[in-house]
């Protein structure tokens, strides 16, 4: 892998640089606890000592709700919306949300490709950027506290510069056309870079042990934990769509009133809403809260792509209005905890 | 020939109505398609025979109501309780678990029973076979002209199952029962309005009623208790828009 060495001097020259790639967003405080990706006007808006936005750069590649193509029944056709050509440039996001976009993006651009996806990945160019973990972050429990790809550029604070990790070709070729802005990597360079992740590694204070988990969740099928949690959970679906490697997504069609042409529209959805379960002829595989806060947790405690479903962003248990704590109701599963 | 269309009105203040009367830019079209028999408040109008689709609003407080109700049912193939009243009883439905109506018409109005037309408020869904609810206080213009739209396509119009919480997040909006503690009803009230309320930093009050499975409603009463919001104060909040909620919708630890 390329290495470089970003002064804090060329901050802003470099995050120009960033713009002239496409249009610049990072994280920006919105309300008292809460951070977004906003598309950034002016350097002192970006925010980067954040902890984790409330909702994830997921937005970027499968938009909140979005129209995928419009209809003509008279004429039997159906028109995609043009993919248009505006690039982005996501500065700012940490290991956590890059782990869980490499899972989204084989997810939606392997065995069954979406184009809006792929289009959006295309047009994408993602900055990472180190952080140090809150209460609830348990990333290094999920192993997603350091991105090994899915990036173009990764910048790790080493305190007067940036340690720079360069993970594509679109990183090498912003290295090469902006050969000013970077200096090479030397040895002490290398080392503050090293203690910089111990620093990072050693400050973690929440934890989940992940061993086993798949198999002991299976065996709490049963278990009071399910009623315990499911009858606090207010079933309102914001820890599916606060998550960055929740996808499911509910497609709705919308007749205009000439009764002739309409759109079709997919937008978020999540496994704690009562019709998740619900199928044709009116069974629901999942009626009760207890069911659902369970296939959640199972969902999130398994392998999808030889990747864990749960990045140890934090995000569901701090933007739970119930307070339900993620990592303690794993732990109760596991019998860490009673 | 277009479908035969009627609005009709029972115990309300008749602003889902006028609802439909706002749909300005869509009204033109509306009637284009479709043959309005009845329409209190936009016509004196009146028709007799069947009706293919009837929106009913306001809730069930008089015999005459209940009269009224049961003969558009008779006449009607679909029948739409339209709006909170029609859905959930309305705000006059919110004492309902408190004493007769000859006891309160006693109190309030020192008259014997029989003296008004009066019932307790109840939804129409108490009385005769509903075939779709559209809530809100009043109803949403676009989930209307949507629903419209879906029946005379000859589909099943789309409800809203979920709640309000999922379009403050598909808003990125703040949460205002994480941020400042408010007693926001968003985790267990239909979605529909696009977090309205939310969206501009208040807390819902509730004006699209529950969601279907009201089991969240124990859960909503906990949180709110724990947040030291009184057992009167959570259950007068939840009873304005969402009609009876019995006790024993809060579960067994109160």
């Amino acid at each position: 892998m390329l290495v470089k060495v970003l002064a804090k001097s060329s901050f802003s020259s470099f995050v120009g640089a960033l713009g002239d790639y496409g249009d610049l967003y990072a994280p920006v405080k919105t309300s008292e606890k809460v951070h977004s990706f906003k598309e950034i006007e002016s350097l002192t808006d970006i925010d980067l000592s954040y902890t984790r936005t409330m909702i994830p750069p997921k937005k970027f590649f499968i938009h909140p709700e979005e129209v995928i193509f419009e209809f003509n029944i008279d004429e039997e056709l159906y028109i995609e919306p043009p993919g248009g050509d505006e690039r982005i440039v996501l500065f700012g996001v940490h290991s956590c949300d890059i782990n869980a976009l490499n899972l989204l993006a084989k997810v939606f651009t392997e065995e069954l490709p979406d184009k809006y996806y792929l289009e959006r990945k295309e047009r994408s160019f993602i900055v990472g950027v180190s952080c140090v973990p809150d209460e609830y972050c348990f990333c290094h429990s999920t192993g997603t506290s350091y991105a090994q790809e899915g990036f173009e550029l990764f910048l790790h604070d080493i305190g007067d510069s940036y340690f720079v990790r360069v993970g594509s070709l679109k990183g090498h070729e912003f290295i090469a056309t902006h050969p000013s802005l970077f200096e090479a990597a030397e040895q002490s360079h290398y080392d503050s870079f090293k203690d910089a992740e111990r620093k990072m590694y050693a400050s973690f204070t929440n934890e989940l042990e992940m061993a086993g988990l798949q198999d002991l969740l299976d065996m709490a099928y049963e278990s009071e934990v399910w009623t315990e949690y499911g009858d606090k959970c207010l079933g309102c679906g914001s820890c599916n769509l606060v998550c960055p490697r929740c996808r499911c997504y509910d497609v709705e069609d919308h007749i205009n009133l000439d009764l002739n042409t309409g759109e079709r529209v997919r937008k978020w959805y999540s496994c704690m809403l009562s019709e998740h379960g619900l199928v044709a002829g009116g069974h629901n595989f999942r009626p009760t809260a207890r069911e659902r806060i369970r296939n959640r947790f199972n969902c999130k405690g398994s392998l999808r792509e030889d990747m864990p479903n749960c990045v140890g962003c934090g995000r569901c248990t701090v933007f739970c209005p119930a307070e339900i704590d993620y990592v303690e109701v794993m732990k109760k599963v596991r019998g860490d905890l009673k | 020939m277009k479908p035969r269309v009627g609005i009709f009105s029972l115990t309300g203040c008749a602003g889902d109505q006028l609802q439909i009367l706002n749909m300005e830019d869509e009204l033109l079209d509306l009637v284009s398609h479709i043959h309005i028999v009845d329409f209190q408040e936009g016509s004196s109008y009146k028709e007799e025979g069947p009706v293919d689709i009837a929106f009913v609003e306001g809730s069930v407080s008089t015999e005459t109501d209940l009269k009224h109700l049961k003969e558009i049912r008779e006449r009607s193939k679909v029948l739409i309780a339209f709006g909170n009243c029609a859905v959930e009883g309305g705000i006059q439905a919110m004492r309902n678990d408190e004493g007769s109506i000859d006891e309160r018409l006693k109190e309030v109005y020192g008259v014997e029973p029989g003296f008004f037309d009066a019932r307790l408020s109840k939804p129409l869904s108490e009385y005769v076979d509903v075939d779709l609810d559209i809530p809100g206080c009043p109803v949403e213009k676009e989930e209307t002209l949507r629903a419209i739209t879906s029946l005379l396509h000859g589909d099943t119009p789309l409800r809203f199952t979920y709640p309000v919480c999922v379009e403050c997040k598909l808003n990125e909006y703040p949460c205002v029962i994480i941020e400042s503690g408010k007693p926001c009803l968003g985790p267990v009230i239909r979605a529909g309005c696009d977090a309205r309320c939310p969206g501009l930093g208040l807390d819902c009050i509730g004006c699209r009623g529950p969601v279907d499975s009201a089991s969240g409603f124990a859960a909503e009463y906990s949180m709110l208790l724990e947040k030291g919001y009184s057992k009167e104060f959570i259950l007068n909040r939840l009873r304005v828009f969402s009609g009876e909620v019995k006790e024993d919708f809060l579960g067994g630890d109160q």
